[in-house]
């Protein structure tokens, strides 16, 4: 036979094959639950073993039963609600000569800028993919559908460019990083043959739009390698391209769409003659519509920035210490030989020295220190210009702006104090000539005297309190709106002194504003001040009547001393967390007292001794000399208990002691390990649970067995859109409608609101999280949170807290000073804790401190479970199974409060703390590892993924249909590779009888 | 060198193999460490391939052949699942489960286990000593 080693060769081969499928089976099984979630697997099912025609639908859909009739109405909410969110989010930033809206002549448009042709309808993060494939909606079938005649000649050559957006992200084909780019036309791009298409025709409106791409773990750079500018600048084909179409000289018009979800710098609309400018963040699956309906008219804009637009966005105090600016331990060798596990996690810090002043809190605050003449406000420090600070050349359009196709007059009519509770009432009329909804912001300012400056209580000199948004108005047509605000939001924490919140003696103030600098000029009209300017650098006078005022004449440090939800005793947490803690001098804040000493110039330089790398190297628990023993605790006493048993009992009903009594040690410690969700336990009756993620869409696809349709959910506006709106109700709707699609969906909860704070406007993530004012995400977040929980699906916002940067996200140690994190970080998810029933929170990846989020008894113990009063799932970050960083450290995180580890596929945390518990007899770290059960499965309990079960169902596992098959293709291979070497052997054995294999 | 007159096309390709599983070996080692990626198995699973490799110097059995070639795909498999990780964030564009800047690394080196694999199955089909 000429194939002598035919069955050599074969065996070979097989081989290969037997290898390929074991592995990867494994990495498989490693990963079920997110192979199960992305096939719509479930992995049980309810058997239910009475015949009771007993309701077991405990939390219901609006809609009606769960069917594919239903879906397509809510499906069509979904939709609609995206639009109307974007309708009322973008914001109106310039309408020179109203541009806008276009009427019927106008028409007949070309579209510029290459994002035209790349939109951006979210940034990379989690959530819903709803913007890929054909139920999304872009800018140009938006504009045609409106009725607009496009220039398909330069759209087509945009489309059938080779330019796209970098992100510095790798490609994997030519090994190389992308370079951060915008992705715009080179100017030679535009060949005459394409500018003889606008030559003569489609010149009506030239509509450019411009797009800066951030993400998850990407920030946009302060000082950009592509062109050594802030990515927030306007770039040099951008310039050439506007340039172009001035010099063309044929367009009547020029509207500019910002396709963003952080603020741009736009101090060049004037310098290009851009008649109207949009703000359209980054709509989502469905808001290009809104977008083309503001541009007819059709939809009057109404939506407010949530963040301040400034000239330069360098010019922010925060800038020098953070995202590109983060820093590294001056010893960061003697740091990384002395540490354990160390790797960038405990490589990279910045430091808050900005304190308060983030945002519209330092713009505004410097403005009313520049006006009256106070803290050296107007020194050069700080200064874009390099002359003295000045106002207008610092901020382009301030925290709350936004213009409308009319005009309101807004009258405060009353302000009435009433314990707790401060109710404003404003009476709104529209002046102009067409219909439109109208914003009513109401903003403080409280004492800033003797006692904060002494005590380093820092005060901004315009504060958002609260807000509401009238109905459409039509013209001639008033409305009067009432808006309670929270007293609590006047005070401040005094971090040196009292150690706690107080109401600082003095006058305070109560004014309404277009904007925050609007409402400052009131405030600063009602204290007698003269200098003050609008926003376009004009002369203003403010208006007193929209004031109303009252003195306190002590500092009063009891009122908010004591938590109104627990009744625990609200008092420094966090002093750890600043640097000077350590050491003495090495952060000087941001004072108003003082700004030209205290402005931050450069970033805060640390370097570690032996106690401060201790604390960095984390591993702190020890197992007490007289901790319980393992045999203290009752496992494994099954009772036949299932979970539906505990359906509305309270967190402390002894009956949960009998139910978790259930379980053996392993299967506690198996729950520990999440990945969005976690496996069934049919013993004690627990069913599999799958989750959501994502703030602007909780990620799922429908199951088309079950509903007839398989699209993914919807994928909304960017977050700052929706807070743009300053529309509670589009809020609630918002997060009512998600609740909706993950019951469907099957979620037990969604991890969202996103509830950072954009402390630069470089963040990655500034497009999923409210605002750079925590008090916009304090009453937005509630609201969302408040919805959800309604509907038995629990809403984790995340990332708890003080995750503000994408850059170095990993272990990157934060420090502040408590004045700064409870009134910002922290602020945001307060509320939706406290008030709202919130019932999971995920934490952040950085460091508190030298304190990892997920490991700080500060943050998990004390303030959200102590102070807060929160009883729920409290979560991680992902882990992804780590093993050695610090984000292994399960055993610290457990005994915080942390009940489950975010994305760890192969369960590490579970055969951690299972060993540091048999190995060691260690029946405290059980105890607290079945309190982490205990939240886990109360969560559980009371969330929708109950319905249908009773006390008398029994969870069945179901193997996934993946599962055996690739068993069957193991054994297939096996048998071959079997068959394969026994004829070789075979062969070689009567090939020569003597010679072996 | 005796031994080596003896031995014909198929030994060389072996060889071959075992010439590209050390590359793949000195590849590996050397990103490993740096990137959290080290794993036994493969260090094991490469170094044994080309042990047996070497013993069909003395002793040219197909057995040894085969066994060469799957240690060789375990290598080439486990470190493509071991960073699952940075290809999940290489294709949805994000900073979280790996490190995608390493994706191109990774296949490199898989690559290379890949071919020693490969070039070893190919050597099992073709006479390796003179008849």
């Amino acid at each position: 036979m000429k194939h002598s080693k035919l069955w050599t060769g074969l065996s070979s081969i097989v081989a290969i094959l037997l290898v390929v499928s074991i592995l990867a089976t494994q990495c498989m099984l490693d990963y079920a639950s997110t192979i199960n979630q992305a096939l719509g697997i479930s992995t049980s099912e309810v058997v239910n073993n009475s015949d009771s025609d007993e309701d077991l639908t405990y939390y219901e859909s609006e809609y009606g039963e769960l069917n594919a009739e239903n879906l397509q109405l809510l499906i069509a909410d979904t939709y609609e609600e995206a639009v109307a969110e974007e309708a009322e989010g973008a914001v109106l930033l310039k309408n020179e000569d109203n541009a806008l809206p276009l009427t019927s002549d106008e028409m007949r448009v070309t579209l510029f800028g290459h994002a035209v042709a790349q939109p951006l309808y979210k940034n990379s993060s989690a959530g819903s993919r709803g913007y890929e494939g054909e139920y999304c909606i872009d800018l140009y079938t938006a504009l045609t559908d409106a009725g607009f005649a496009i220039n398909d000649t330069l759209y087509d050559a945009y489309v059938a460019s080779d330019t796209a957006r970098g992100t510095g992200g790798y490609d994997y084909f030519t090994g190389t990083s992308s370079e951060a780019s915008l992705g715009e036309e080179d100017i030679s791009f535009y060949t005459d043959e394409l500018q003889a298409s606008w030559a003569d025709d489609y010149n009506d409106v030239a509509i450019v739009m411009f797009a800066r791409e951030a993400g998850e773990g990407m920030e946009l750079e302060q000082e950009g390698s592509y062109e050594g500018i802030s990515s927030l600048a306007l770039h040099q084909e951008e310039k050439d391209l506007l340039q172009m179409i001035n010099d063309s000289g044929v367009f009547d018009k020029i509207i500019v769409l910002i396709n963003s979800g952080n603020a741009m710098e736009l101090n060049w609309l004037d310098e290009y003659n851009v008649d109207a400018c949009l703000w359209i963040g980054l709509p989502g699956q469905r808001g290009f519509e809104a977008v083309a309906d503001i541009l007819t008219g059709e939809t009057n804009p109404s939506g407010h920035l949530t963040d301040t637009y400034a000239v330069n966005s360098l010019s922010a105090p925060s800038v020098v210490n953070a995202s590109y600016n983060n820093q590294t331990w001056t010893n960061l060798d003697e740091v990384l030989a002395a540490v354990e596990d160390a790797d960038a996690g405990v490589s990279y810090y910045n430091v808050q020295a900005e304190g308060i002043y983030v945002g519209y809190k330092y713009y505004e605050t410097r403005y009313e220190d520049t006006v009256l003449g106070q803290g050296g406000a107007d020194a050069t420090v700080g200064s874009s210009t390099g002359s003295g600070w000045n106002y207008t050349d610092e901020v382009q359009y301030p925290f709350g702006y936004g213009l409308s196709y009319t005009t309101f007059e807004q009258t405060l009519d009353s302000v009435v104090l009433d314990g707790e509770d401060i109710t404003v009432t404003v009476t709104v009329a529209n002046t102009g000539t067409v219909a439109g909804k109208s914003t009513v912001q109401v903003y403080a300012q409280t004492p800033y005297g003797d006692y904060e400056k002494e005590n380093l209580v820092e005060k901004s000199a315009i504060q958002l309190l609260d807000f509401g948004k009238t109905d459409t108005l039509e013209p001639g047509e008033s409305q009067t709106l009432e808006i309670v605000c929270e007293r609590y939001l006047l005070a401040s924490y005094d971090y040196t002194n009292a150690q706690g919140y107080i109401l600082s003696t003095g006058d305070y103030y109560i004014s309404i504003g277009d904007d925050a600098h609007d409402a400052l000029n009131n405030v600063l009209a009602a204290k007698g001040a003269t200098g003050m300017v609008a926003v376009d650098g004009s002369e203003a006078a403010g208006d007193a009547s929209t004031n109303y005022t009252w003195t306190l004449d002590a500092v009063d440090t009891e009122t908010y001393r004591y938590s109104s939800a627990t009744g625990e005793e609200v008092t420094n947490q966090f002093d750890d967390c600043d640097i000077n803690y350590w050491a003495e001098g090495t952060v000087t804040y941001l004072t108003r007292q003082d700004w030209e000493g205290t402005y931050p110039t450069e970033a805060t330089q640390v370097t570690l001794d032996d106690a401060m790398i201790d604390a960095l190297a984390g591993y702190n628990y020890e197992k007490a000399d007289d901790a319980a023993s393992v045999s203290d605790y009752t496992t494994g006493d099954n009772q036949g208990i299932p979970l539906a048993a505990m359906i509305g009992l309270d967190y402390d009903d002894p009956e949960w002691d009998t139910y978790l009594n259930q379980f053996t040690i392993e299967e506690l410690c198996a729950i520990m390990a999440d990945n969005f969700g976690t496996a069934e336990v049919t013993s004690v009756g627990k069913p599999a649970v799958v989750v959501g993620d994502g703030p602007d869409g909780v990620g799922g696809t429908f199951d088309a067995t079950l509903y007839g349709d398989d699209r993914d959910d919807c994928c909304f506006p960017c977050q700052v859109i929706l807070a743009s709106t300053f529309n509670k109700e589009l809020v609630y709707n918002r997060a009512n409608l998600m609740a909706e699609e993950c019951l469907y969906l099957g979620f037990e909860l969604a991890w969202m609101p996103g509830s950072n704070v954009h402390r630069t406007p470089f963040g990655g993530r500034n497009f999923e999280y409210y605002s750079e004012d925590s008090t916009v995400g304090y009453i937005c977040a509630a609201i969302e949170v408040e919805a959800m929980e309604a509907k038995g699906v629990h809403a984790g916002p995340k990332h708890f807290a003080g995750n503000d940067q994408e850059e170095n996200r990993q272990g990157i140690a934060v420090f502040f000073n408590e004045q700064t994190f409870r009134e910002g970080a922290l602020r945001v998810f307060q509320k939706a804790v406290s008030e709202s029933g919130c019932m999971a929170i995920m934490h952040g990846f950085n460091r508190l401190g030298f304190t990892w989020c997920s490991t700080s008894s500060a943050l998990l113990t004390q303030v959200l479970e102590n102070e807060w009063g929160f009883v729920g799932l409290s979560e991680t970050d992902a882990v992804i199974s780590a093993t050695d960083s610090y984000l292994a450290h399960y055993v610290d995180a457990v005994v915080v409060g942390t009940d489950t580890f975010c994305l760890d596929f192969t369960s590490v945390s579970s055969s951690t703390l299972l060993a540091a518990i048999t190995e060691n007899d260690d029946g405290d770290l059980l105890g607290m590892v079945r309190k982490s059960a205990h939240d886990n499965l109360y969560a559980a309990a009371n969330s929708n993924i109950m319905n249908g079960y009773s006390q008398d169902s029994t969870v069945v596992s179901i193997t996934p249909w993946w599962q055996p098959t690739m068993y069957a293709i193991i054994a297939v291979c096996a048998v071959l590779e079997v068959l394969c070497l026994a004829m070789m052997l075979r062969k070689n054995l009567k090939k020569n009888p003597d010679k072996e294999a | 060198m005796s031994i080596l007159k003896k031995k014909s096309f198929g030994w060389y390709v072996l060889l071959v193999s075992a010439i590209v599983a050390v590359v793949g070996l000195v590849q590996f080692s050397s990103w490993a460490p740096d990137h959290s990626a080290t794993d036994t198995v493969i260090t094991v699973a490469l170094i044994l391939g080309i042990a047996i490799d070497l013993v069909t110097v003395w002793k040219d059995l197909d057995i040894l052949v085969v066994a060469s070639t799957a240690c060789y795909m375990v290598g080439c498999v486990r470190i493509v699942t071991d960073n699952v990780g940075s290809f999940v964030d290489a294709y949805q564009g994000i900073v979280m489960f790996g490190d995608s800047t390493q994706v191109g690394t990774i296949v490199s080196i898989a690559v290379v286990m890949g071919v020693a694999a490969v070039l070893s199955a190919v050597s099992g089909f073709l006479p390796r000593e003179k008849a």
